[in-house]
């Protein structure tokens, strides 16, 4: 990385935090997801009065000992654990798209692309800038999500159950495995379409279809199907890793000067 | 090293449209090169294949020895570019945007700051300079953009129109520069439709039409292509009743010589039967009325062609 690609770096940041359209959006599914969902389950579970039997049924379906916790607090555990990971993905997706969308498609229909291409920068080095530009604006935003999250959670839970709640190991592999992966899966699909996009709309469509596994996650997991566990976990994240290194290969190879100008 | 040399260069695109068809031309450094020609004659992307920003379909062409289509990369870092496409940001500052470029170029955040400063007074932009490009007009982003070009000090400068959308006053600013920067050795190619401004600054002419290069030269050069003849205008009480004219007004008088030095000789016999003499202009043909004569003159060879 040299520092004509960091000044780009820099630049896509700064023209992403300036659009006031694009930062809402990128805002509003993670205040959505990580603290109005949470929030609501949270209150929905502690005020909402005990049916014990309902509780215990739930509790007997899943591989969780009661030990000394409470039914309520088992409960949240379980969707702070099990249920959110799922959800939670959709940032990292969401949020790298439209940066990588915005990077290259929206330079595109803003005529600044060209100017770009007539720089010293390789076409690969542009490429490798832009990606970074999208993967570090993905995992900003995932990581503060996740942090205004747990705190937002932590601080309900202390309020009204006295007692906290903490994350446990499949946030470490969606923290540190998942979340790097899909991101880069999401840029490399909205990039690989953005040659043919004329429009930033049309080049982030490409990655909506990520989101169709992770809702098949969602449902697996709220109709029994599937348990998100670290083991299922781990692997999704090698096959998504796996799946980055294809599309990223494939797409450093698609580009063209005379592709991009078109 | 010629500044440009190009070589049969061809360029079909997916289709089947050929827009630039064989064309041959060299240009030495420091020149100022007036690319002519209509819409689609094929100017734009003959820049296109010199700027590496599109593979030729045939021929060759190299900028100071670089050949664009296999290392642009190196060709743009002595390069600079204006085209009507390649357009700045408008959430940035005029001075942003230039700092933005520079580095990019590989210079200094304060390289940047200084050399800004000199292009945006240079430019007439000083005032402007922190305002965002959104509330530029379109004359002002064409000003930016020339001092985008000329950032990195680029050896040779690609302009399409670059006084579009420019008032008198500021074209004529950048047609200074422009010369300005020719007389340091730096090489423009120079695409436009002012023709005028072009007779003012360039100093050899390539003229398009349908992707071919049908004249090439200096004004001289392209102007004995329309005509061998000087038009002398003189204005005089009478003149002798041999000499071969035509009346283009009372007293007023048009008479063609083969070259200037014929002139002398006229005044002598005018002078000699006791003609008054008032005025004596000569009227060379401008490069528009070359231009559209030579234009003019393609079209109908194009025709026979067809025919």
């Amino acid at each position: 990385m040299n520092t004509q690609q960091l000044a780009l770096i820099k630049k896509d940041i700064r023209s992403i935090t300036s659009n006031k359209q694009v930062l809402m959006v990128m805002l509003m599914v993670p205040l959505a997801l990580t603290i109005v969902l949470p929030s609501v389950i949270v209150f929905v579970t502690v005020l909402v009065p005990e049916s014990t039997a309902d509780f215990q049924r739930l509790l007997n379906m899943l591989p969780v000992t009661a030990g000394e916790h409470n039914q309520k607090q088992m409960i949240l555990g379980l969707v702070l654990n099990n249920i959110m990971p799922a959800f939670f993905l959709m940032i990292p997706i969401m949020a790298s798209s439209v940066m990588a969308a915005s990077s290259f498609v929206g330079e595109k229909e803003k005529h600044t692309l060209e100017t770009l291409l007539y720089s010293p920068l390789s076409l690969k080095q542009l490429f490798q800038s832009k990606i970074l530009a999208g993967f570090s604006v993905g995992m900003m935003v995932s990581y503060i999500s996740f942090a205004a999250m747990m705190l937002v959670l932590e601080m309900e839970m202390l309020f009204l159950t006295g007692n906290g709640i903490m994350p446990d190991m499949n946030w470490l592999v969606i923290m540190l495995l998942i979340a790097p992966a899909i991101s880069l899966v999401a840029i490399a699909v909205t990039v690989r379409g953005s040659a043919k996009a004329q429009t930033i709309e049309e080049a982030q469509q490409r990655a909506v279809f990520l989101i169709f596994p992770i809702l098949a996650l969602v449902i697996g997991q709220f109709t029994g199907i599937i348990l998100v566990n670290s083991g299922l976990l781990l692997g999704l994240g090698i096959v998504l890793v796996v799946l980055d290194l294809v599309l990223m290969r494939g797409a450093a190879g698609k580009f063209t000067y005379e592709k991009l100008l078109k | 090293m010629s500044a440009v040399l190009a070589e049969n260069l061809s360029k079909i695109y997916v289709g089947g449209n050929k827009a630039v068809d064989s064309i041959s031309f060299r240009l030495e450094k420091g020149e100022i090169f007036g690319f002519l020609g209509p819409n689609g004659a094929g100017k734009t992307t003959t820049i296109k294949l010199l700027c590496g920003m599109l593979a030729p379909s045939g021929g060759s062409c190299r900028v100071f020895g670089i050949d664009p289509a296999q290392n642009p990369e190196k060709l743009h870092q002595m390069s600079g570019v204006i085209t009507e496409h390649a357009q700045m940001y408008d959430h940035l500052s005029g001075m942003d945007n230039l700092i933005f470029y520079g580095t990019l170029f590989g210079m200094s955040k304060s390289d940047c700051e200084k050399r800004a400063e000199t292009l945006l007074a240079r430019l007439n932009l000083a005032d402007a300079k922190n305002q965002k490009l959104s509330a530029y007009s379109t004359g002002m982003r064409q000003r930016l953009s020339l001092a985008r070009a000329m950032m990195h000090s680029p050896e040779i400068l690609f302009l399409d129109e670059p006084t579009s959308g420019l008032d008198p006053e500021s074209a004529q600013n950048v047609n200074t520069l422009i010369q300005e920067l020719a007389s340091d050795g730096t090489t423009i190619f120079l695409c436009t439709h002012q023709l005028r401004y072009a007779q003012e600054i360039c100093t050899t002419y390539g003229l398009m039409n349908k992707g071919r290069l049908f004249a090439t030269g200096n004004i001289g050069k392209l102007r004995s292509m329309v005509s061998d003849k000087v038009k002398v205008r003189v204005k005089a009480s009478h003149i002798p009743e041999d000499m071969e004219y035509e009346k283009a007004g009372e007293h007023t008088y048009e008479i063609s010589v083969n070259s200037e030095d014929e002139i002398p000789l006229i005044v002598k016999r005018i002078v000699g039967v006791g003609g008054d003499i008032y005025q004596v202009l000569t009227e060379q043909l401008s490069l528009e009325e070359i231009y559209f004569s030579l234009i003019d003159r393609n079209h109908a060879e194009m025709e026979c062609g067809n025919i």
